[in-house]
């Protein structure tokens, strides 16, 4: 029984063979695969930009709105900068690096979206464990809780978010581990609720366990995988928030380039120059498609595993 | 059933009440001292303090809760000694407040040291007379007198002791003598469908607030009209083709849909419907307040980029549930027993399978919104969505409150219904 | 070439400064533009002006652009017709409390002011029948047009004119006026001298108060106004306010009995509705390219650029004193040093700034609050672009006050007009100079809220016909606290600006000039890189439109031909 392999660590498959193991579940399905590779294209991307694009993003070095060219493959913007390039390092700091407020310039490793996502896991999981397991009381508070959370629209919730505390990237962080938590938590909840009529859930009860210790060591491992696939998608949106706070002008600050704030000032010059709105929009959709048709496709192959 | 409905709003009314205590703390805390952002960083302290006390933020937070959630005219009117009415002033459509002194509509004004009695006239007019005898003693011997300003506010004046106003020109501030020392501005509070008065606009937040849920109302409404059976439709198509070509046709652009963000869309319609063919009105440009009504048209293209958005979602949705249901053991018998597939469709899975996408699109009517925001922007339509949006940059938040509250009340509301329909729809919890 | 049939006596007759000025036009030493300005200012008739700068000025001097003419007579009018324009609407109360041009645009509609200035900068009366000043143009008599009725049927008369004046000087109303007509020290300086006649006594001489009379705050109310122009919407317009919904339209009918008569005999104005819907620019553009709306208030330059090939659209440029400024706080530090400021200001590659920013339309600037199109504009070099020169002021700087470069400052403005692209461009371009420049970036409502207050900043100012207008709401030590938003003051500086809003010759004036520009360049809190230029854009069918350099709308006499 799986079970025991959690509850023993010496029987533990070596880390290896267990990376390998999920791995294979990915190419198992084409979905998962297709997925996979476009994320992964804009990962290496992102990597790239970290040492090299093809010209300065910043530097307004060429002609204003221009199409495709040789010296520029996507374009100019409205300030003559390469677009690829500013796409190419719009993607550090959605996945790459948090650039911490302070006049220092100094950015931890980790992209806005992935710690937004991070933060409403962390967050959705403990409310849902808690609510999903000890159940009464606590299922009733948080539920209520959640409820008006859920209840509030996210652009709302984010307009005023950064409305009160302002642009920052922090900000944006704290905004979708807000935004994104209740849905993390229900999803924890009713899979708490479920593990918990299993076995060695009682087994640990009956060992006099610590109410933590079975939520975190006992269920959550158990409910690894949807949390993991549900995050997979909440990176997705995440991303598209990150747009569409950057076309509404409040998104991430400048001057280094995000697929939002390039949307938003090519916004402006969108009769002259329709290009620089649909690299960025492209860049976006096109991540959100691949890690939607990733976690639908390891979801798939995880039922298709269970049955 | 009944128990259950009961339930149901009982904890729909608890969710209001928290929603809205979080709601007033995180705008009205959180956004720190709204004076400095209307006055400047540089306005002195004295300044600040005059502004804050007119917008009647002097008073602890829990009584601006309650004064902005059920008003403060009864609370001002044990002050006055008068009933406190409003009446619509005939320029504006505006409500004034008023004191009723035995019948007569009245208010004060302090002009030099003298206390004058503006009367209220039939034709709407008012008569300014010079009070006497008005003034009460307090326990420090001070003369003061409560009544109520052209303002509409409470106030308190002390004589001989006007405090100096700092009013707010968009020239800068100027000083304002004979100013009353203490304020309340009156309000009926959000239950009594009075928000208060806009910091952006000055005008009461109802008057544009009214509209503009109609406007979004309408836009939302025509939208669902036209998303709700298309998305199930395509939903169900996928569903039972499972698999095969045409499922993934569907599956695959309503990926591609869903993926691209509400602007590119939206953008890209006006461009090509409204600029490059123009064969309908690229923005939303209301030349009257009922100009949907008048022009259908307006509408055609904000709510063809919200079914871009909204279509594949929610197809999407009905495919998985489909496909559930579709792979279930009653399904499998039916077809096995040699029962046609378009009546086992039709007659068993079609109802099982819309229980989940009912659900999903009533928990869903928030990510609607989000949506509304970005379409009102883009389209320059006149909606809720827009109004929030404008006001929470200002950091309006009489308005930005308001109207977040109509939309967590229609986001609660109809999710309220949703449980009724899943109720309805699913025989196990309605016979429990 | 006729010889002129207006004598030098006719000249001297309307003023005596007059004469003068048309000898130096006949030797070349002003040209036709400033000689019309010059003496029409003084009261002569803009057809005697042009007749007279027609036969004055010798063929070298004649300038390649030519001055607009009167509207020559048109035929073929029609009436009717609706003029939808996009336009943000903002709270409104009191017009002579204005500080927004749209609010201006909606006030102008409803009430007149009592002088107009022309898009070729050439001041005319308007409710004035005439105007007439004295030799050293510190008395100033004003006639009023007879038989203009207000809206609700009362006849304008000097008493709303005085009132108007009361309203401007009262420092409790809050008005611009108050600073641009400091050489009234109160009402007592302003006369009634009969119903239609009132003489303005000037503390020190300024030539240019008709143009103040057009300022945009400056419309004349009725004597009864009660501070809420929205509330009471009496004025003498050609058209009436219908509704006013801040943040959605102001809907506009025209009046039957308004006084200034059209070309086909009839009362003016020609349009029968105007509507200004509150959108912004984005879907304003949309909109005109769409045919949804008639008219875009204040284009952008992506807006320009979008539309200018777009057909059914009629696109008028006007080269304008409109600017946005790059400007600090004098009384804060870095900025107190005026080898910093200096450093910034050679941290500008103008023309690179007006490509990027502006598409290159517009004209280069000095960092003086003077434009080209300015009456008695010094012209001097435009300053080069010298990273380097900044380099080394900054260095000294540094080194007195021991800190390190880059010198970390932070760059407010709006996200508006272009205001962006220039800090982005700014930012890119100071680096090499020793500046770390940190934009902050906010909406235009979020900018104007602490516009006077940031340190470092871009404010967008708009066209005023004469720089003594500008100069003196913004940089003297009386400014503070009101429009100055840099705290600059310098005592010679304001003398020479004194000095020059009493000259009237041309010449001498345009000595002061390059003083102050000098002051400017030399130690002044701004910095600017171009002038704009503005575009009027309007559907073709619209005949007789203006384009005027501050984006006025002026619609009595337009009319649409569909």
């Amino acid at each position: 029984m799986a079970v025991k392999t959690i509850t023993q660590p010496t029987s533990r498959p070596s880390r290896l063979q267990k990376i390998w193991k999920s791995m294979s579940i990915i190419f198992e399905s084409r979905v998962a695969t297709v997925g996979m590779s476009m994320v992964l294209f804009w990962v290496i991307l992102a990597f790239i930009s970290l040492f090299w694009t093809p010209h300065d993003p910043n530097a307004s070095d060429f002609i204003q709105n221009q199409g495709p060219s040789i010296q520029n493959w996507l374009g100019t913007d409205h300030l003559g900068r390469d677009l690829l390039s500013r796409l190419m390092q719009g993607t550090q700091v959605i996945l790459l690096k948090t650039r911490l407020p302070g006049d220092a310039g100094i950015s931890i490793p980790g992209g806005v979206a992935i710690w937004g996502v991070i933060g409403s896991l962390t967050l959705g999981s403990v409310l849902g464990l808690n609510a999903g397991y000890r159940g009464g009381w606590w299922d009733q508070i948080i539920m209520q809780v959640l409820d008006a959370l859920i209840a509030f629209p996210r652009i709302v919730l984010y307009l005023v978010v950064i409305a009160a505390l302002g642009q920052g990237d922090l900000v944006v962080i704290l905004a979708i581990t807000i935004t994104g938590a209740p849905g993390v938590a229900r999803l924890a909840r009713s899979l708490a609720m479920d593990i918990k009529t299993r076995d060695y859930i009682r087994a640990a009860e009956t060992r006099g366990e610590n109410v933590w210790y079975i939520m975190f060591r006992e269920i959550l491992p158990n409910a690894r995988g949807p949390l993991l696939v549900d995050g997979m998608l909440r990176v997705g949106y995440a991303i598209f928030a990150i747009g569409t706070l950057g076309f509404l002008g409040i998104g991430l600050p400048p001057p280094d380039p995000d697929w939002g704030n390039m949307v938003n000032e090519a916004r402006r010059n969108i009769f002259s120059n329709q290009l620089a709105v649909m690299w960025p929009a492209l860049a976006i959709a096109s991540l959100v498609i691949g890690l939607n048709l990733f976690a639908d496709g390891l979801r798939e192959e995880m039922t298709r595993y269970q049955k | 059933m009944a128990r259950f409905i009961i339930r149901s709003i009982i904890s729909t009314i608890i969710t209001m009440l928290l929603v809205s205590i979080s709601l007033f703390l995180l705008i009205e805390v959180g956004s720190g001292d709204i004076t400095v952002k209307i006055l400047g960083v540089f306005s002195t302290p004295e300044q600040r303090a005059s502004y804050a006390a007119q917008l009647g933020l002097d008073a602890p937070a829990w009584q601006r809760y309650i004064d902005w959630l059920i008003g403060n005219d009864w609370r001002a009117k044990n002050k006055v000694g008068y009933p406190l009415v409003t009446s619509i002033n005939p320029q504006t459509g505006e409500a004034d407040w008023w004191a009723d002194v035995d019948g007569q509509l009245t208010r004060w004004t302090l002009e030099e040291g003298r206390l004058l009695t503006l009367k209220r006239q039939d034709d709407g007019s008012t008569t300014s007379h010079i009070s006497s005898g008005a003034w009460q003693i307090d326990e420090e011997g001070r003369e003061y007198f409560w009544g109520v300003d052209v303002k509409n506010n409470a106030v308190m004046w002390v004589r001989g002791a006007g405090a100096e106003v700092w009013a707010l020109t968009k020239a800068g501030l100027r000083k304002e003598g004979d100013g009353p020392m203490k304020y309340i501005p009156l309000r009926k509070g959000l239950l009594r469908g009075d928000p208060g008065i806009s910091l952006q606009y000055g005008r009461p937040v109802a008057v544009t607030l009214v509209s503009r849920i109609r406007n979004t109302l309408v836009l939302a409404g025509a939208a669902f009209v036209i998303i709700m059976p298309l998305a199930l439709f395509f939903g169900i198509l996928a569903g039972i083709n499972e698999g095969k070509p045409l499922d993934r046709i569907i599956s695959i652009t309503s990926l591609g849909f869903t993926a691209t963000p509400e602007f590119v869309t939206g953008i890209f319609l006006i461009l090509i419907f409204g600029v490059w063919l123009k064969v309908l009105p690229a923005v939303a440009i209301f030349t009257s307040a009922d100009a949907i009504f008048e022009d259908p048209k307006l509408i055609a293209l904000p709510v063809l980029t919200l079914t871009a958005v909204e279509l594949g979602y929610i197809a999407r949705m009905t495919r998985a549930s489909m496909v559930e249901v579709m792979d279930s053991a009653y399904i499998r018998t039916a077809i096995i027993k040699g029962m046609p597939i378009s009546r086992v469709v039709f007659k068993h899975a079609i109802r099982n399978a819309l229980m989940a996408p009912i659900t999903i699109i009533m928990l869903h009517v928030n990510w609607l919104v989000g949506g509304l925001v970005v379409v009102e922007v883009i389209f320059g339509y006149p909606g809720l969505g827009y109004y929030i949006y404008k006001s929470a940059i200002f950091g309006d938040f009489n308005a930005v409150e308001a109207a977040a509250m109509v939309t967590v009340a229609i986001a609660i509301i109809t999710r309220l219904f949703g449980d009724l329909a899943y109720t309805l729809l699913n025989p196990r919890i309605r016979y429990s | 070439m006729k010889k002129p049939k207006i004598t030098k006596f006719d000249m001297e007759k309307t003023h005596p400064a007059i004469p003068n000025a048309y000898e130096q036009l006949e030797q070349g030493r002003i040209s036709r533009r400033e000689f019309l300005r010059f003496s029409t200012l003084l009261g002569m008739s803009a057809g005697a002006a042009q007749f007279l700068a027609a036969c004055g000025a010798p063929p070298a001097a004649e300038e390649a652009a030519p001055v607009v003419e009167e509207a020559a007579p048109m035929g073929g009018i029609k009436r009717g017709g609706t003029w939808t324009s996009s336009m943000q609407l903002q709270l409104l109360d009191h017009p002579a409390r204005l500080s927004w041009v749209e609010g201006a645009n909606v006030v102008r509609q409803i009430c007149e002011y009592l002088t107009i200035t022309g898009p070729d900068n050439i001041t005319r009366p308007y409710l004035l029948e005439k105007w007439e000043a004295n030799v050293d143009v510190t008395e100033w008599d004003l006639y009023l047009n007879k038989g203009i009725k207000f809206n609700n049927g009362d006849e304008l008369t000097a008493d709303d004119v005085l009132f108007t004046f009361g309203e401007w000087l009262n420092p409790d109303v809050g008005s611009s006026m108050l600073g641009l007509m400091a050489y009234l020290s109160g009402m007592q300086d302003v006369e009634k001298v009969d119903d239609y006649h009132i003489k303005l006594h000037l503390q020190f001489g300024d030539i240019a108060v008709p143009e103040h009379l057009f300022h945009y705050p400056a419309v004349v109310l009725h004597r009864e106004f009660e501070g809420d122009i929205i509330k009471k919407p009496v004025g003498t317009g050609a058209f009436t306010l219908e509704e006013y919904a801040e943040g959605e339209r102001a809907v506009f009918k025209a009046r039957t009995d308004y006084w200034q008569m059209g070309e086909d005999g009839d009362p003016l104005p020609y349009l029968d509705e105007l509507i200004y819907v509150s959108t912004d620019k984005d879907a304003g553009v949309a909109a005109l390219q769409s045919g949804q709306v008639d008219a875009l208030y204040d284009p952008r330059p992506t807006d320009f650029n979008a539309l200018k090939g777009v057909d059914g659209l009629t696109i008028t440029p006007a080269s304008t004193a409109q600017c946005l400024l790059g400007r600090v706080r004098v009384d804060l530090e870095p900025w107190d040093d005026v080898r910093v400021r200096n450093a910034l200001k050679m941290c500008q590659d103008r023309a690179k700034i007006l490509q990027l920013a502006y598409f290159g339309e517009g004209d280069l600037s000095l960092d003086a609050h003077v434009a080209p199109v300015h009456p008695s504009y010094c012209e001097k070099d435009i300053p080069a672009y010298d990273p380097e020169g900044a380099k080394a002021l900054l260095e000294e700087y540094a080194a007195e006050k021991g800190i390190e470069l880059p010198l970390k400052v932070s760059l407010a403005t709006k996200n508006d007009q272009a205001e962006p692209e220039i800090a982005q461009a700014l930012k890119e371009l100071a680096a090499p100079g020793g500046f770390d420049i940190e934009l902050d970036i906010t909406e235009p409502s979020g900018y104007w809220d602490r516009w006077t207050e940031v340190d470092l900043g871009i404010t967008s100012w708009t066209h005023r016909p004469l720089a003594t207008m500008v100069l003196p709401l913004a940089y003297t030590e009386e400014s503070i606290g009101a429009w100055n938003e840099t705290r600059w003051f310098d005592t010679e500086f304001e003398e020479v600006l004194r000095e020059a809003q009493g000259t009237l010759d041309v010449e001498a004036r345009r000595g002061l000039m390059c003083k102050i520009e000098d002051i400017m360049q030399e130690r002044g809190p701004i910095f600017n890189s171009f002038w704009k230029s503005v575009w009027n854009i309007t559907n073709s069918k619209f005949q007789n439109i203006k384009a005027h350099p501050t984006a006025y709308d002026l619609l009595y006499d337009v009319w649409k031909d569909e």
